[in-house]
């Protein structure tokens, strides 16, 4: 860095050792800061709004590739399509805004390493997950009860632990879904009436289901335009894989609130998905 | 270079001028060499914590893989039931208010005080925009419905048994994300008073205008991720 030298006391040092702050009107500290240019900003917002639209774009043609060609794509291709495209809107944002590539390499270092350590944390994790199924045999025979000895539900041992945030929820072994069915809803009187009247039709609980659940407006086929063509919804593809989600009320989900509930559910099992315009 | 000398000082009232936070009257502290190595070091620091928030976030990221990779159709459902368009517009506001963040940065170190202060105000407008939109048209319309997190979960309608979990990391992520957002907006009201009250930031201070930039930008890249993650499976 060129220093001023107007004051000769201070040829060898970068700095007036004279001043006690050290504020030399003459010193110009712009030598170590980096401007931005105004239009490289703008450009970079817009590349950055650009690459949102391509992000949104990704995920829609996605879809609109499952409906019309009937192919299932693999789940790995929308992690790994959205997920490149966050990582270059971060990298642009962190060089550009952030102008690490315009500062000391020590800053990059420093976020690179964070990034590592994420790498870390999430890549042993995966592998645990991934490799679980291994270890069950081979340990099936050494596997002890463990824990405390204390249950999940005994007292506190101090009660000033007792404190209690969220409600205190027994399903009776049921899960929290079932649960929240089987209760009913404010906003959902539907719902409780089936519950509680016997008589009441299924299709009276889907039209209660579909008046206030969000539908599937991206698969919307609206004007039948590809049914016109023979690209029945789903049809011809094999479900073994899918993860999208199957409609219809899971066999045997009421049988202990309505027996009878377990027998119509299986003859309805074969049509469930396809005559609600999905 | 002559911006910082030669900045016309004649409008500026003497109040203003003279006080000991005007900006041309806040020294570095004495025992850095110069101000640039005093402005480096805040600057290394506020890296070191922001490593930290991505840390932090990194804890949710790495439940929301495990889960999804155990449950992939209470994720698909659960992502059903956002609308992208949301998360489309808040991406975008998010990312106007890193570049005028950014640019007030740019403006304070050129000591165009006006510019400056008016680049703040936008950017704390988009985080109360930014706010406003997840309140009223995400947390408000699902959480009387019953898709809420952990026990107070009460939505009669889900497909799956897993979704109370998505539910669980949805409003842990965004609700974290959007605590930032408050935190960043309150760094940057910090910086607005402090510029109207003692015009305090200029080219040779700063810091607190670029640290807070800097956070912003994290608050921004987390939503960057968070979006596609939570928004856009299929």
């Amino acid at each position: 860095m060129s220093q001023d030298t107007t004051n000769s006391d201070t040829t060898t040092l970068g700095w007036d050792p004279t001043d006690p702050h050290g504020i030399n009107p003459h010193d110009d500290d712009h030598h170590g800061h980096f401007v931005a240019d105004y239009r490289m900003q703008v450009t970079i917002l817009a590349i950055l709004l650009a690459f949102t639209v391509v992000t949104v774009g990704f995920y829609n043609l996605e879809q609109w590739v499952e409906v019309s060609f009937g192919i299932l794509l693999p789940k790995w291709v929308n992690i790994a399509g959205v997920m490149s495209i966050a990582v270059v809107k971060a990298v642009l944002v962190g060089a550009f805004f952030m102008q690490l590539k315009y500062d000391k390499v020590l800053n990059t270092f420093v976020i690179l390493f964070c990034l590592f350590c994420v790498a870390l944390f999430l890549g042993f994790a995966m592998i645990d997950l991934d490799d679980r199924g291994l270890v069950d045999p081979m340990k099936a025979g050494e596997i002890q009860a463990g824990g405390t000895g204390v249950g999940l539900n005994a007292a506190p041992a101090d009660p000033r632990f007792a404190v209690d945030l969220a409600p205190k929820i027994n399903t009776g072994g049921k899960s929290l879904v079932q649960y929240a069915r089987l209760n009913g809803n404010k906003l959902h009187p539907g719902l409780n009436a089936y519950r509680d009247n016997p008589d009441m039709d299924e299709a009276d609980f889907w039209s209660e289901f579909y008046g206030s659940h969000a539908t599937h407006r991206d698969e919307l086929d609206e004007s039948n335009y590809f049914e016109s063509l023979g690209f029945a919804h789903h049809d011809a593809v094999s479900t073994a894989n899918a993860s999208h989600p199957r409609h219809g009320i899971t066999p045997g989900l009421f049988s202990d609130v309505d027996p009878a509930e377990g027998h119509s559910a299986g003859g309805e099992h074969a049509t469930e998905s396809h005559d609600d315009g999905h | 270079m002559t911006m910082m000398t030669d900045t016309d000082t004649t409008n500026i009232p003497a109040r203003i001028l003279q006080s000991p936070k005007h900006w041309r009257n806040r020294p570095f502290a004495h025992h850095w060499r110069t101000g640039d190595e005093e402005f480096d070091a805040a600057k290394l620091g506020m890296w070191l914590f922001l490593s930290t928030e991505i840390l932090l976030f990194a804890g949710i990221f790495c439940g929301y893989a495990i889960f999804r990779l155990l449950y992939p159709e209470a994720w698909a459902n659960g992502s059903h039931y956002l609308d992208w368009r949301f998360g489309a517009a808040n991406t975008a506001v998010l990312l106007v208010s890193s570049w005028t963040a950014a640019n007030s940065v740019r403006l304070a170190q050129l000591d165009k005080q006006f510019w400056f202060k008016i680049n703040i105000v936008i950017t704390i407008i988009c985080a109360a925009l930014f706010l406003f939109i997840k309140l009223k048209f995400e947390y408000l319309a699902k959480l009387p419905a019953g898709k809420a997190p952990g026990t107070f979960f009460s939505y009669p309608f889900a497909h799956d048994p897993h979704e109370p979990l998505w539910w669980s990391l949805y409003y842990i992520g965004t609700g974290l994300h959007a605590f930032h957002v408050i935190v960043g907006a309150i760094l940057f009201a910090v910086v607005l008073w402090r510029a109207f009250r003692y015009q305090s930031y200029g080219p040779t201070q700063y810091t607190l205008v670029e640290n807070s930039a800097l956070y912003w930008h994290i608050v921004d890249v987390i939503w960057i991720f968070l979006f596609p993650l939570l928004y856009l499976i299929h």
